[in-house]
């Protein structure tokens, strides 16, 4: 066991761990931030994507021994207070989630294309979106969404 | 909160309660059918709360899954209610049998709960008119209920819905509360977003996997990779030096060890200490079983008659006398669920207390499994349906509850169970592999004179209970086109495999809608026409119903078939030119109640990668509760049909199943998934499911497409990679 300091949704967080354990783990056992989800822990789903510096990762293949000073962002804080985020409010309003055990992830890579592409394309959209599974299908309004919230952002 | 049930007769009582909160709880007459068996009549009791301020509680009964019930069904209460949909406080339910039966299958919800759910606003509207009237001394007829206010016709003088709570609550309980004309409808048919939608999208949703009671531990449990295989030996030592664990458990049925659990501070640890642990299986020879002996096992099957399950008149002679005979076969492969969230469970045991936290399709299951564990009675046990990262099917399953419940009982503490995803892919419940052998027959103006089908399966019906008749899940012997040929066969072999199989989004539909609206084109084709003009020729231009035995009976009509058809192709354009290469198709199924109409515009590139770009649906299921909700199921399905045509398949091998994870069971991508048209039929029907009506017609759909673009006619699924 070590401890580690993590800078989580602008918090610091001390927290003990086994050096191999993946972030994932740690968020969701440890620190009770259960809104990153495990899907597939091979890092091919994208239902555990969480922020590194503004990087979308997938948490379930990231080490905490690897996070080092990075600072984190999860589901949990992208919101600014009671701000949702424009992903996050277009998500509601084009009703993307069914069973929504998939959308923090979305949400997370959604928000990572947006703050480097402020217009992207449906091919930019596929390209950045692609890592994240949804099994129920909600692709087509996660496309709309993307637009939708580049637009109020924009 | 306290409730009580004053009359079970009644459908409705209702009682003041302390903190001046309106409380109505109601049980009524409850019609439950599981899958057309005949009606049993059970209780409901659902109840609605309005406070001082006027937020209304309503309790949502049913599990949530991803098929949107925790927002329609609520919106059912509050139309007839006539309350302020923003003021509504959705509350999900525990397992509770003054609900009535609750569960997540069969596409069931929302006809089910139409007309009861319906009572239940009414009556409590009605209750509120009368107690407005009472407060303005006036008579009650002069007095309307609109958005969570009650109004005085003469004066526009108004009560709000807080501020007449507790005198309703004194007020007599009417018996059979007008409902609203169609007309009057404010919330049903409009477009309302997910109720927990504001804390889903920054996580603060509870899922079955993210249930924390304190002071628990985690579990994980090694299977016998083969089928039916058992413990012979395990080097418990070594896991439990693994840093973390805590414990390592036997789980035995009777004196054999069936599967062996690692209990540990934190799901990590379990992980490692799963790998090593090394256990020795005794699989009993079971190595034997192989996919591939099971299609040998099909081919022998179709490839002889077997007793039918529909005859109607002469196919023998009318084949004898045809202009042009067809003959095909269709092969579907074992699926799984693959739901987002891997099966998992929560449970604590007390000596006199058992509570489990599942995302769960079927609560009741649930209950019935730990109260044969742990020996409590029905009311010591407390099942919190949590909401499930999808479902599918797999979740009506107890199998991730009864392997919690027992390692909770052991431990008497609470414990997480957590499937990896390698273990939802290998200890599955799949969907029925099969093979259908069809042949038709043409008269000299190219009309459909004889269809015989023969087919071979794994058979749900069986695995589940050897009461059933082995077809039942999975050929419908009422479907279109039978009874639309005058010379219809039908035959069913079930082939006894090693799977464990179960029900999978549409069960049965999900096959026979591919095969049956596949071959009609290749018919069409044959017989030079066109494939949707040949559809419409071979329904008629009557009005009629048509039997139906099946779930989602007792008929269905051929007006709404042919009606939904045309609404697709016009929609689509059907018909219009198209480049090289690219060609649409189309494809009708009936499904438990709806009918859904579906044209897929494709395209296929020299390679022969096939890309979807459009999907076109047509629905009628009657009036439409939610639009959003139910243009998502429908979304929903295409999108899956699509991924389940082009990648979904499970093999079996040396008595294992040989897919793992999404790298080798895989699941259609954003890049892949097309655009989606969903279009409704104008109804004043009552209301039908949507979860599993747009799956079926898919594959048939981008089959057909394919073939008009190609010329290949797509008769196996899946299509690896995309590709033909």
């Amino acid at each position: 066991m070590a401890a580690y300091t993590l800078h989580v949704n602008n918090k610091k967080l001390k927290v003990e761990a086994e050096a191999d354990t993946p972030l994932l783990w740690v968020l969701r056992d440890e620190l009770n931030l259960t809104g990153t989800k495990f899907g597939c822990g091979k890092a091919l789903c994208g239902a555990c994507t969480v922020h590194l510096n503004g990087n979308p990762v997938r948490s379930c293949s990231m080490p905490i021994a690897a996070v080092r000073n990075a600072k984190i962002t999860t589901i949990e804080g992208v919101a600014q207070g009671n701000t949702l985020h424009a992903v996050q409010q277009a998500w509601i309003d084009e009703d993307v989630p069914q069973c929504g055990y998939c959308q923090s992830g979305q949400i997370m890579s959604a928000v990572a294309l947006l703050s480097k592409n402020s217009k992207p394309t449906d091919a930019d959209i596929d390209a950045a979106m692609s890592g994240n599974i949804c099994r129920c299908g909600t692709y087509v309004r996660i496309r709309k969404a993307i637009h939708r919230a580049a637009k109020a952002m924009n | 909160m306290m409730e009580k049930k004053l009359n079970r007769r009644n459908f409705i009582k209702s009682s003041a309660v302390a903190g001046g909160a309106f409380v109505l709880s109601f049980s009524m007459p409850w019609g439950n059918k599981l899958m057309a068996e005949p009606a049993k009549v059970h209780e409901m009791n659902a109840f609605l709360k309005i406070a001082k301020d006027g937020t209304i509680t309503i309790m949502a009964k049913n599990p949530e899954i991803g098929q949107g019930v925790k927002t329609s069904l609520p919106m059912i209460i509050a139309e007839e209610l006539c309350a302020d949909w923003r003021k509504i406080n959705v509350v999900q339910a525990d397992l509770d049998s003054k609900y009535g039966p609750q569960g997540a299958g069969g596409s069931t919800a929302i006809n089910r709960h139409w007309k009861p759910l319906r009572k239940v606003g009414a009556t409590a509207r009605e209750m509120l008119l009368e107690a407005a009237a009472k407060k303005w001394g006036i008579d009650k007829k002069l007095c309307y209920a609109e958005n969570g206010t009650i109004k005085n016709k003469k004066n526009r003088k108004k009560l709000s819905f807080g501020e007449l709570a507790e005198t309703a609550a004194q007020v007599p309980v009417p018996k059979d509360p007008a409902l609203k004309p169609d007309k009057d409808f404010n919330l049903v048919g409009s477009f309302k977003t997910g109720v927990d939608n504001q804390n889903l999208v920054q996580g603060k949703v509870t899922y079955g996997l993210d249930a924390q009671p304190k002071n628990m531990v985690y579990a994980m449990i090694e299977r016998s990779p083969v089928f039916g295989g058992t413990v012979a030996s395990y080097n418990e030592a070594e896991a439990k030096k693994v840093k973390g664990v805590l414990n390592v458990i036997a789980i035995k049925e009777g004196s054999t060890t069936q599967s062996v659990a690692i209990i540990a501070k934190n799901t990590w640890a379990a992980i490692k200490a799963r790998k090593v642990l090394k256990v020795k299986w005794d699989t009993k020879g079971n190595e034997k079983h192989s996919s591939d002996s099971y299609d040998k096992a099909f081919k022998a099957a179709v490839a002889k008659d077997n007793k039918n399950l529909r005859n109607d008149g002469d196919v023998d002679k009318a084949f004898k006398e045809a202009n042009k005979v067809l003959e095909a076969t269709y092969e579907v492969p074992f699926a799984t669920h693959a739901p987002m969230e891997p099966m998992n469970c929560t449970v604590l045991v007390t000596k006199d207390r058992c509570e489990i936290w599942a995302p769960t399709q079927s609560p009741g299951r649930a209950a019935s499994i730990a109260k044969k564990i742990t020996g409590l009675k029905a009311a010591q046990i407390q099942v919190h349906m949590l909401r499930s990262g999808g479902g599918f099917g797999r979740r009506s399953n107890g199998d991730f509850v009864k392997e919690t419940v027992y390692l909770a009982n052991e431990l008497k503490q609470p414990v997480k169970l957590v499937w990896t995803r390698e273990d939802d892919n290998r200890f599955g419940f799949y969907r029925p592999a099969s093979m259908h052998k069809v042949k038709a027959a043409l008269d000299k103006e190219g009309r459909l004179s004889a269809w015989k089908i023969q087919c071979a399966g794994a058979s749900v019906a069986k695995f589940f209970s050897p009461k059933l008749a082995p077809h039942r899940f999975d050929i419908y012997p009422d479907n279109f086109p039978a009874q639309f040929i005058p010379n219809f066969q039908m035959q069913y072999t079930a082939v006894d495999t090693y799977m464990p199989l179960w029900f999978w989004r549409a069960p049965g539909h999900n096959t026979t809608a591919f095969v049956d609206q596949s071959f009609l084109d290749e018919l069409a084709h044959a017989a030079k026409k066109d494939p949707l003009k040949f559809r419409l020729e071979l329904l008629g231009s009557n009005n009629k119903d048509y039997q139906y035995k099946g779930h989602g009976g007792p008929t269905f009509n051929n007006a709404r078939i042919r009606g939904v058809l045309e609404l697709a192709a016009k929609k689509a354009g059907w018909g219009k030119k198209m480049p090289k290469g690219s060609a649409q198709g189309i494809a009708v199924h009936f499904t438990f109640g709806t009918y859904t109409a579906l044209v897929a515009d494709v395209s296929v590139d020299k390679e022969g990668y096939v890309k979807v770009h459009k999907v076109v649906a047509a629905v009628d299921c009657g009036k439409v509760v939610n639009m959003s909700g139910a243009k998502a199921q429908i979304e929903g399905g295409i999108i899956d049909g699509l991924s389940t045509m082009m990648n979904a398949e499970i093999t079996l091998k040396n008595g294992a199943v040989q897919q793992s994870n999404f790298h080798d069971y895989k699941l259609l991508r954003i890049k892949d998934a097309p655009d989606v048209e969903v279009h409704f039929v104008k109804s004043d029907k009552d209301p039908q499911g949507l979860g599993e009506m747009s799956l079926p017609p898919l594959a048939p759909a981008v089959g057909n497409a394919i073939f008009s673009a190609t010329g290949k006619r797509v008769r196996k699924l899946p299509l690896k990679d995309m590709k033909v």
